[in-house]
């Protein structure tokens, strides 16, 4: 065996779990329970310029007041803004894996106003463009939701 | 200084073992609100209102790469300005000072916030060693502070119950305390007879893991003067790092914190704190570590921090009380701690620190550690004039 210069150069990896407990806090929380107990999306609405927050939170951060508890539940259907098609897998954070079979990230317009990023069904680059229709596709059991936008799989394009 | 800056508000929540109620921008948020709420104070870039804010976290703790991300809508970041500081909470307030006396920004709004309960203690503090060379060694905050509480009872003679009598007085203090985590009727028998974590550090010799924040809100000595009655004066400040490897330091000794104190006392124009402060703040992650720093903060001499403890004068009622709050013992999340010190000490110099009042009380001492045995050191002075 040849001694190559640089040899004694050697790196340290640590690949220790570093593990997290995240709340998600009392606004956060209800689109959670409602998203894991009945497939649904709720958010706040701001007194002052009327728009819906997302994700709900305790604060308008535009307008800088509290929200206070205007919740209202919304359509799973939007418009598709722009997305982008991967070409190699995505990181899976909970699980410390690679996301095996990625299909394409994009921001959707839901039709209730706010912007979702999330998954697309559609795989086919020639099938992709901006304005499609799309509704939501909810994990079927319930045990397998309650990690918030992790409960939806993806985004189905629409025909209406 | 040019100018005075002034402290106008503070808030703090309850401290907690575990806030799983609430996630880090609203246990931010219960304490920002109530400083808000306190002056009337609202977000703008007019002069009038708060146009900065200087938030205080650590990422490995939090566990993202930008632990601000969750409180920049509670603290009015919204395209606005927002700085965070991610070490102990007396560099934050130090921080929003510095924005004042910029000129840049008259009204600055300062917090701090942790949830320690949200992660793995030992795993995060070992990330604060150097990866490549000591993090192998699994080392935490617990087994460093363990070498320098032993190097330093082993050099100057402080017994285990000198450090015991600092967790009974300062869990004894916390009982006084509303916001305090860990209010406790103990005696040194009991510090004594608690679990050992590393020797010599016992359970009630450390603090417990805490979640909490801290708020307050600065301005310009013109501003402060019309937004309280009652503004607390910044008189000095300075912090001082020590070097990060552990073996080329004598743990027995806290030299960045003799340094920073001799700063701070300089710009306050303190020239022997033990007879004109009134109180002291001091951040003691572990019992040892209120004896030590009283011997860098000069209010005892080389060695005698375990007397100064025998003598009583650091007692509530002794000649200079130390932590009235409980300090961090009494829980207090990290660099949650320091900026807890920095507004306990207005609450005193404002006569409105309750049944821990100090009476009287118009010079105080705030103290904040971050880091593996003291590495950083940061002392601030404040005063009624």
């Amino acid at each position: 065996m040849t001694e190559k210069p640089g040899q004694e150069l050697l790196t340290v990896e640590i690949a220790r779990p570093r593990p997290y407990r995240w709340s998600t806090g009392k606004y956060l929380g209800r689109l959670y329970k409602e998203a894991m107990e009945n497939k649904r999306l709720v958010t706040n609405r701001c007194p002052k310029c009327k728009e819906l927050l997302w994700p709900p939170q305790a604060v308008c951060g535009r307008c800088k007041v509290e929200a206070g508890e205007d919740w209202v539940a919304m359509s799973d259907k939007g418009t598709v803004i722009q997305y982008t098609y991967l070409v190699f897998p995505l990181w899976d954070p909970h699980y410390g894996e690679k996301l095996a079979n990625p299909h394409p990230t994009a921001t959707i317009k839901l039709d209730g106003g706010v912007y979702m990023v999330h998954f697309l069904e559609e795989k086919d680059p020639q099938k992709l463009k901006e304005g499609m229709r799309v509704q939501a596709v909810w994990k079927e059991k319930q045990e397998e939701r309650g990690r918030g936008l992790g409960d939806i799989l993806y985004f189905r394009t629409i025909e209406e | 200084m040019a100018q005075r800056v002034g402290i106008v508000a503070v808030a703090q929540t309850k401290y907690h073992p575990n806030r799983a109620d609430a996630n880090e921008g609203e246990l931010a948020y219960e304490a920002i609100r109530q400083v808000l709420q306190e002056t009337g104070l609202g977000f703008s870039d007019d002069g009038d209102g708060i146009s900065s804010a200087v938030t205080c976290s650590q990422d490995f703790w939090d566990g993202r790469t930008i632990s601000n991300l969750n409180v920049m809508s509670y603290v009015g970041a919204h395209l606005s300005h927002e700085d965070k500081v991610a070490e102990d909470g007396v560099n934050a307030v130090y921080t929003a000072m510095a924005q004042v006396l910029s000129g840049k920004h008259d009204i600055v709004l300062t917090v701090a916030h942790m949830k320690e309960s949200q992660g793995d203690k030992s795993i995060i503090e070992n990330a604060a060693f150097d990866p490549i060379f000591l993090r192998v060694l699994g080392l935490d905050f617990l087994t460093a502070a363990a070498l320098q509480a032993q190097r330093y009872m082993h050099r100057y003679g402080i017994t285990a119950e000198q450090c015991a009598k600092v967790a009974v007085k300062n869990r004894g203090n916390a009982k006084r305390n509303p916001y305090a985590q860990e209010p406790m009727d103990i005696t040194v028998e009991d510090v004594l007879k608690s679990k050992m974590l590393a020797s010599p550090i016992r359970q009630l010799d450390a603090k417990p893991v805490s979640d909490g924040a801290c708020a307050m809100i600065l301005a310009s000595e013109e501003k402060a003067k019309k937004l309280t009655a009652k503004p607390v004066w910044i008189l000095g400040v300075s912090n001082c790092y020590e070097t990060h490897y552990l073996g080329d330091r004598d743990l027995a000794d806290c030299n960045a914190l003799v340094k920073a104190a001799r700063k701070a006392y300089g710009m306050a124009g303190v020239s022997d704190p033990l007879k004109e402060l009134d109180l002291a703040e001091v951040s003691e992650e572990y019992s040892y570590q209120e004896l030590l720093w009283m011997e860098g903060l000069g209010l005892c001499g080389r060695g005698e921090g375990g007397k100064l403890i025998d003598s009583g004068v650091t007692q509530m009622g002794g000649q200079l009380p130390v932590n009235p709050s409980g300090g961090m013992l009494a829980g207090n999340p990290n660099g949650v701690a320091g900026m807890a010190r920095v507004a306990e000490c207005v609450l005193q110099l404002r006569n409105e620190a309750g049944d821990r009042q100090v009476p009287g009380a118009r010079l105080a001492l705030a103290h904040g550690v971050t880091g593996i045995c003291g590495q950083l050191q940061a002392v601030m002075i404040l005063g009624t004039s």
